[in-house]
């Protein structure tokens, strides 16, 4: 039962479909009956709760609990818990990956570290076969649990059929048996996942709350995906001015595979939603025609295409992107969703506000460090100026409420609410 | 051909930049000349970026550059003879518990090419080590670097350690990266956020009272 008074004495059936629909409308560019909100508690159910990020993580139910209980107190729209789970790059050996408790103190966050973990002359053989060399190359060298696929022959030969079959014993070397069998319990891990990730939604729905709204495939802007878990941000910053070619060769690649994986997923699963994090592309790293070279044609191709498919881009534009916004402009309206960190934000209603659905508006840090009257005025203000019209979804600009004070997200919540009915 | 190897650098032609450092030393040139001319070079660099024709990767072929010369260089260099007057001290590093070095390392660089003596102390830097460092430099500038919201409570941790360490008046507290802004500069007690390298390098001068 909702205790807000916008909602009081609707059922859990009501409030689901009212709230999925309240998120639908936003994210078609309407107006929904008032602003949604979208909270990405993360590690904050672990401060709610009382528990360390630890136990958080490795206790299933323990964080599905706070989930339920925050979500029932303060009545989002939508609610996040952790994002991913350390099980599977544990058993891989996952070196690109630390995890409180696991390289971490148990209260630390997880966090991702970038290695170069594909070398500059590793491209050619990234560009004759990228399978390949993913399988026997990058792997063993990102997953210490891996490092026996290093010894398989060449992929290709599986296509010698029967011929090859005598090659089959080679699999049965100590290091590659170890990589297969580590390969199983990262797979068994994963699907123990899945069915948890499964029953906290059938659980938040029968309690009144739907998926949020970034749930589907995630795939990431093609100069993403070759920076962030290949080249590493320092690899592909000197690519740009040294090996253009070859990284826009590259791109074409990873921008093919991943339609094609999202696509898919999309078809296999439902779920019409393919979250793209963005994280070189915003103001700083690169120049606009560097920009306009290796990083919007593709990554806007990759959105259009997905939008051709019935599929809606919901885009994280990590860190500032004011001086890229009107780039944003040439993608199909009302199809996508910008998901802004820190840029600003009543600017983004200007000039992309016909374009896309925004979400985000509130900062960590007022949630973290402001008054309850500071974070009230702001909600306001995002209410009436950012929520004007409709597409609007209320949300923290990091993913992330680490460290919000509860009597803030009170405030925050209930402004919404307030000021955000149309 | 000093001014050749400048415009090499600056221009980001890293293979003329190795060609005419080679030339250069086989010409008899004095090696400090060809480091002379790289700092020329990388004040120009430095000026690219802050008008925002220069981005991360020209700093980082810049770099590249630099150390590709300076190797070239070594060889013929008289021991001390590389010393030059710097600005000011400047501690730098990452908060504890974070470990994202990317904004830290542009703003050591922009601080570096404009005079400052930096010592970066990496990332996940723990409160004492930023005390540590500032007792044994007794640099007058300390500029923390932050990504995730965790390191707002680091942030102000590493002040109050400062200051516990009776050193909160003997230095000024910069403040930036990720998801930092003003609001967290007043939480962590820190003197002022800047948003990007450029605002460091004007607070930085600022502090020492230099144009």
């Amino acid at each position: 039962m909702a205790t807000n008074p916008l909602d009081a004495g609707k059922s859990t059936e009501q409030l689901l479909a009212e709230r999925a629909k309240r998120l639908q409308d936003a994210m078609e560019l309407k107006q929904p009956d008032r602003i949604p909100i979208n909270m990405p508690a993360g590690y904050l159910l672990a401060e709610y709760g009382g528990v360390t990020h630890l136990e958080l993580q490795d206790n299933w139910e323990t964080q599905q609990t706070l989930l339920e209980k925050l979500a029932l107190e303060f009545e989002p729209d939508a609610i996040l818990g952790l994002y991913n789970s350390p099980r599977p790059s544990l058993a891989l050996g996952d070196r690109m990956t630390i995890w409180p408790g696991y390289g971490l103190p148990e209260s630390g966050s997880f966090q991702f570290v970038e290695h170069e973990f594909m070398k500059a002359e590793d491209y050619d053989a990234f560009l004759r076969d990228p399978s390949d060399w993913t399988i026997r190359t990058y792997l063993p060298r990102a997953f210490r649990e891996l490092e026996g696929l290093k010894y398989l022959p060449p992929l290709g030969m599986f296509a010698f059929g029967h011929y090859n079959l005598g090659n089959l014993p080679m699999l049965a070397a100590p290091p590659v048996a170890a990589s297969v069998q580590a390969l199983g319990k990262a797979i068994e891990a994963a699907v123990a996942d899945a069915a948890r990730t499964g029953e906290s939604v059938r659980r938040m729905m029968a309690l009144g709350f739907p998926p949020p709204p970034l749930a589907g495939s995630l795939i990431e802007a093609p100069f993403d995906f070759m920076s962030d878990t290949l080249r590493g941000m320092r690899g592909i910053m000197l690519d740009m001015l040294r090996r253009p070619e070859k990284l826009l060769a590259a791109e074409r690649i990873v921008l093919d595979f991943q339609l094609e994986f999202a696509l898919n997923f999309a078809k296999t699963t439902g779920l019409k939603v393919a979250f793209i994090p963005l994280h070189r592309g915003s103001d700083g790293f690169m120049s606009l025609p560097q920009f306009e070279k290796f990083y919007w044609p593709q990554l806007k191709e990759m959105m259009v295409t997905l939008v051709n498919n019935g599929i809606t881009p919901v885009v994280f534009y990590e860190g500032v992107w004011n001086q890229r916004l009107q780039y944003l402009t040439e993608l199909p309206r009302g199809k996508t969703v910008g998901w802004f960190q820190a840029s600003d934000i009543f600017k983004v209603k200007e000039v992309v506000g016909d374009t896309m659905c925004i979400m985000g508006g509130m900062k960590n840090s007022l949630l973290q460090s402001g008054t309850v009257e500071e974070v009230r005025a702001f909600t306001r203000k995002l209410c009436e100026v950012v929520g004007k019209g409709g597409g609007f979804i209320m949300c923290t600009g990091v993913g992330e409420m680490e460290g919000s004070k509860l009597e803030n997200v009170r405030a925050w919540v209930d402004a919404t609410r307030e000021f955000g009915v149309y | 051909m000093s001014e050749q190897l400048i415009n090499a650098i600056a221009e980001m032609d890293e293979e003329g930049a190795l060609a005419l450092t080679r030339e250069l030393l086989a010409a008899g040139t004095a090696p400090t000349a060809i480091l002379d001319a790289c700092r020329s070079a990388m004040e120009v660099v430095g000026k690219r970026f802050e008008c925002g024709e220069y981005f991360i990767p020209e700093l980082i072929l810049a770099g590249e550059m630099l150390k590709g010369i300076s190797a070239e260089v070594k060889p013929y260099l008289a021991a001390g003879q590389a010393d030059v007057k710097k600005l000011g001290k400047v501690v730098i590093g990452t908060v504890k518990g974070d470990i994202h070095d990317i904004g830290k390392d542009i703003v050591v660089f922009m601080l570096d090419v404009n005079g400052f003596e930096v010592y970066d102390l990496g990332i996940d830097v723990p409160p004492q080590v930023f005390v540590n460092k500032i007792q044994e430099t007794r640099a007058p500038i300390v500029a923390l670097s932050g990504f995730l919201t965790l390191s707002f409570d680091s942030m102000k941790q590493t002040v109050e350690a400062i200051r516990a360490a009776g050193l909160r008046d003997k230095v000024k507290i910069m403040v930036g990266g990720g998801t930092v802004d003003e609001q967290v500069c007043r939480y962590a007690g820190a003197d002022a956020f800047g948003p990007d390298a450029m605002a460091a390098v004007i607070l930085a001068k600022g502090w020492i009272g230099v144009n």
